[in-house]
């Protein structure tokens, strides 16, 4: 019985992910053109509802084309690798009571290393494909990477420090008073930008950098290895909100609603606050986010520790 | 902590979707082969030179620092799991290896290893210019 | 600007040092002095008027040419075969000088004055492409503006100027792969290294085709990683032979043509256009005419700092602000066509006036939109220019000094971003701009922030001009009686004596035979100094049009001020410079 429950559990959990990333097109979409003074898709079903689907046919039907002048395996790999491990971030995240593929005792850190590997699929994508617009943004991923990557993992041990473990349901249970929104702010702060920028999505979309690197990484690719960037981006996003849920917001915690209702509602909330990031905001340089992840970032992340584990121990 | 197999499951179902997506398009995609397909795009300019070249050092530098710091943080993360058990002493211990990674930081920082190129050529001058010429 | 007292003064200062007899003035039209010099001595004589005269003619204002083979009036000039043309500018003097010299067709060559003027390199350039004239010791004499491949040299006059004349177009395989050959950058042609001690360079072709190049621009960079390390633009993709067209078409049938040469600008090209038109003609239009064409130009030059803003906040990764600013052009456009009834080229100016005169209810059209736009204008200064992010991108980014700009032609808001108040609608009031208050915005820094922050600025001043015209519109004919503009207006009698109906029919049927001579109308365009130099030979065509555009020498200056920058730079500054490609190419 328990077995049937996990498998169920597993494949509701990537399921709803899935459509979940899909639906998200359709509101990222709609919500931009909101902000913009236009209308976004609004001709394919009600409301549009149907052009995530209708895309999704296009993109099958589409050349699935391998440059001849690519090293052709990994220019497979790539896109392959983004959604491989962006989705299995998820199989640790706690989404209510029960709801949840398996608890791991390092869960925080698989999340973090799942992360860390996805921005091969990006150098990887930019390297193969012999492109040298595609070489540019596989290097900007690079040093992208390396600016916000050293303080993302440590903007989070303040949390990990006073939920004592990297259990990620032991984090939210250590929440039921206070969400570590409050006393991690800082953290807070520095994962939101962080997230943002491992999602590289606008401001920190440098490596594809439309207007000047036509797509950066993914230059050559179409069909449906580009719709699986695109799709790796989308539950990037879907990640990224539901971790900061789980890791600032006290996850499902909230009065009245159901766990999972609360949860979803800070999970959409940010989803939207990153999709006005990106309605509002212009792009920063490449070496501006490095400076600014080295010289601010990751100081004001180690400093933020440093004071946490102090009153933490005082309060002991 | 719960039973791990269900991540093996996960990730099962996982590989054969973008295996499913990956040869559904194969089989399904159209394909055609122009005079210009089989070159990269680059403006719609024949490209010259190769994407494979030696770039700058700079990046390995930067990539360096990187390793190293990432390296330090992963001890950091270890302190930090378990800060309550250790204590204060733990903690002293942290904030001396802390001091030298920020003096380190510092170093890096003042030696301008930090720094991007083309900053002098972005530097703002109070240039106030003649009105008259 | 007294004239006559400029033309003796400096006419003896050049007599006096290269010889009474070398130097030999001509009368022309416009009123600008005007000097045949010898060819030889001509890299001495613009040497000198650059840095030996007193207040010395600092900017090559424009460098082009003439096939004078086929010409009939010539009177008092002296014999030649093809003719170079050099305007020079002076800011002490608020005075061009034009000089001339005579090259026979035998013996094409003159010595080059790029290193007088670096920026005469593009210049020097067009006129080899367009007539084949060699300037010896040219860094790079190569074709610009027409395709490497390219047999003659268009603007001479026994080079077809239709389609029909060449035979049918056709592009074999054969032949496309030998144009995209010739197409391919070899950095060995200009000088450059394929790879330093410890990196290889990587040549990126930014364009033709690409977003970020607004137009079909190339550039071609050479990297280090993503530092650049030098660049050169192509262009000449854009090319579609304004000039030459000017050659076949008439006076009054050309005006649509100068719609499409800065096509944002509008009707600002019409008025250009026609300054130079109306002083060969001697025409003065009726106040009315003047003012209506003020409005519109003023208008369209808001018009063309929207879309500038929009596009240069999306080229920096701004991705909405663009919606915004085109949806503010949008209304602009709507009273732009109840007044011309077309939107984007409304072709509306004419020969002595305006095609129509102004609809009912525009007025308060013009004043719902003069009420409109500041809010709006504001909402975006504190989402683009005072955005952390914005000011990072642009700050300090792409900076020149007047002293640059000034040797490089730049004009427009770019130089007045580097703190130099020069705007031909102030210091040579071209129309009734005199009549107008408003005021020139400045900056100080010179750089992609500057540039933008002096054009924001420009659309208030340009809604202050708009207002005035508004409140004090003259009444009165929005068209010059005289026989010469065109399409004339029909006179009382018109239809009574036979004299008079014939000379009507002429002039709406051939349209206007222009009385011989030459002149420059140049104008504050909505991106610099626009300037059309019209030659008549006394017919219903003209003998040359050249036009001078801003946005030439401004893409010229661009290696200047993106070397040592990254890729990511390039783009901000390509988009704060504000060019259009037709505006390059013409």
């Amino acid at each position: 019985m328990e077995i049937v429950i996990h498998i169920v559990t597993v494949l509701v959990v990537l399921f709803v992910v899935l459509n979940i990333a899909a639906g998200l097109i359709w509101v990222e979409r709609r919500l931009l053109a909101l902000w913009q003074d236009r209308y976004g898709p609004n001709r394919v079903g009600p409301l549009g509802l149907m052009q995530v689907a209708a895309d999704t046919i296009k993109l099958f039907f589409k050349e699935d084309w391998v440059p001849p002048f690519a090293d052709k395996g990994v220019f497979i790999l790539a896109p392959a690798i983004v959604m491989l491990t962006v989705l299995m971030s998820f199989t640790v995240l706690p989404f209510a009571p029960g709801m949840q593929i398996t608890d791991l005792n390092i869960g925080l850190l698989f999340v973090l290393a799942m992360s860390s590997l996805g921005v091969y699929s990006v150098v990887l994508g930019g390297w193969s494909s012999d492109n040298k617009y595609s070489l540019l943004g596989g290097l900007r991923a690079a040093a992208q990477m390396l600016g916000y990557e050293v303080f993302m993992g440590l903007a989070l041990m303040g949390v990990v420090l006073m939920a004592g473990s990297f259990s990620l349901r032991a984090i939210v249970d250590a929440q039921s008073k206070m969400w570590f929104i409050v006393p991690q702010f800082v953290g807070f702060v520095l994962f939101l930008i962080a997230g943002a920028a491992e999602m590289r999505r606008l401001p920190f979309d440098i490596p594809e950098a439309e207007s000047e690197l036509v797509a950066g990484f993914h230059s050559e690719y179409s069909g449906m290895k580009f719709g699986m960037f695109f799709v790796g981006e989308y539950v990037g996003v879907v990640l990224i909100s539901a971790l900061i849920s789980i890791l600032f917001l006290g996850g499902w915690h909230g009065p009245l609603l159901p766990p999972i209702v609360w949860f979803l509602i800070k999970m959409f909330a940010f989803i939207a606050f990153f999709i006005l990031l990106r309605a509002g905001l212009p792009r920063p340089r490449f070496d501006q986010l490095m400076s600014w992840g080295w010289k601010i970032m990751l100081p004001l992340a180690l400093a933020n520790l440093l004071v946490t584990g102090a009153i933490v121990l005082a309060v002991k | 902590m719960d039973a791990v197999w269900p991540i093996g499951l996960y990730f099962v179902l996982v590989v054969l979707l973008i295996g499913a997506m990956l040869v559904g398009s194969y089989v399904l995609g159209q394909r055609h082969d122009d005079r210009a397909t089989g070159s990269p795009y680059e403006g719609g300019i024949v490209s010259e030179g190769s994407a494979r070249v030696r770039f700058s050092a700079r990046y390995y530098l930067i990539a360096m620092f990187f390793v190293v710091f990432d390296l330090e943080a992963v001890f950091i993360f270890s302190w930090a799991v378990a800060a309550k058990e250790v204590g204060w002493p733990g903690y002293w211990e942290i904030v001396i290896f802390i001091g030298v990674l920020v003096a380190t930081l510092a170093y890096l920082w003042r030696l301008g290893a930090l720094d991007w190129s083309g900053e002098p050529r972005r530097r703002r001058e109070g240039k106030a210019m003649p009105q008259k010429l | 600007m007294s004239t006559a007292v400029a033309n003796t003064t400096i006419l003896s200062e050049l007599q006096d040092k290269f010889g009474a007899g070398s130097i030999v003035p001509q009368e022309t039209r416009d009123h600008i002095p005007t000097f045949w010099a010898p060819r030889d001595q001509i890299h001495d004589i613009v040497r000198h008027l650059k840095s030996g005269v007193p207040s010395p003619y600092k900017m090559l204002y424009d460098l082009t040419a003439i096939d004078e083979r086929v010409r009939t009036h010539r009177d008092g000039e002296p014999g030649s075969d093809f003719t170079l043309i050099y305007h020079l500018l002076s800011f002490e003097r608020n005075e061009y000088i034009r000089i001339k010299a005579a090259l026979k067709s035998d013996d094409l060559h003159v010595k080059t004055i790029t290193n007088v003027w670096p920026s005469a390199n593009w210049y020097e350039r067009e006129v080899w492409d367009m007539f084949g004239i060699v300037f010896d010791g040219h860094p790079h004499l190569a074709r610009i503006l027409m395709p490497r491949t390219w047999v003659g040299h268009p603007l001479r006059k026994d080079h077809p100027a239709r389609a029909t004349e060449m035979g049918p177009f056709r592009l074999p395989d054969q032949k496309q792969d030998e144009e995209q050959e010739a197409l391919r950058f070899r950095p060995e042609e200009w000088g450059m290294k394929r790879s330093s001690e410890d990196t290889d360079f990587i040549f990126l072709n930014i364009g033709p085709q690409h977003p970020g190049t607004h137009g079909v621009l190339r550039i071609v960079l050479q990297l280090d990683g993503e530092e650049i390390v030098d660049c050169v633009p192509e262009i000449g993709f854009h090319h579609r032979g304004a000039e030459k067209m000017g050659e076949r078409q008439s006076w009054h049938t050309y005006i649509p043509y100068t719609d499409r040469i800065d096509y944002l600008g509008g009707v600002m090209n019409n008025l250009a256009y026609l300054t130079a038109v109306e002083k060969l003609a001697g025409i003065e239009p009726p106040p009315r005419a003047q003012v209506i064409r003020v409005m519109l130009s003023e208008l369209f030059r808001i018009i063309s700092h929207l879309v500038w803003y929009g596009t240069f906040a999306q080229d920096v990764g701004q991705l909405s602000p663009v919606f915004y600013t085109f949806n503010d052009r949008e209304r602009a456009f709507g009273i732009i066509e109840a007044i011309c009834g077309a939107r984007m080229h409304p072709n509306w100016f004419r020969i002595g006036g305006v095609a129509q005169d102004l609809p009912q209810g525009w007025d308060s059209m013009i004043r719902d939109f003069i009420k409109y736009l500041p809010p709006r204008l504001i909402e975006y200064d504190k989402e683009i220019m005072r955005n952390r992010i914005f000011k990072a991108r642009t700050q300090g980014v792409g900076a020149y000094s007047a002293e640059e700009c000034i040797e490089w032609g730049v004009t427009g808001p770019n130089l007045r971003a580097c703190g130099f108040e020069w705007d031909f609608r102030k210091k040579q009031p071209y129309s009734v701009y005199d009549q107008f208050q408003f005021d020139i915005p400045t900056a100080q820094h010179g750089d992609c922030y500057d540039r933008a922050a002096v054009r924001v600025e420009e659309m208030r001043q340009s809604l202050r001009i708009i207002e005035q015209c508004v409140n004090n519109m003259p009444a009165g004919s929005y068209k010059s009686l005289q026989p010469l503009s065109a399409p004339p207006l029909k006179p009382d009698n018109t239809m009574h004596d036979i004299e008079t109906l014939i000379t009507h029919f002429l002039g709406v049927s051939w349209g206007p035979v222009i009385p011989p001579g030459e002149a420059l109308g140049a104008i504050e365009a909505t991106k610099g100094n626009n300037g059309y130099y019209l030659i008549s030979d006394g017919s219903t065509v003209s003998y040359r049009t050249r036009i001078r555009t801003p946005s030439f020498p401004h893409m010229q200056t661009l290696p200047n001020l993106c070397r040592g920058l990254m890729v990511s730079d390039l783009l901000a500054i390509l988009g704060s410079i504000d060019f259009v490609l037709a505006d390059i190419d013409r």
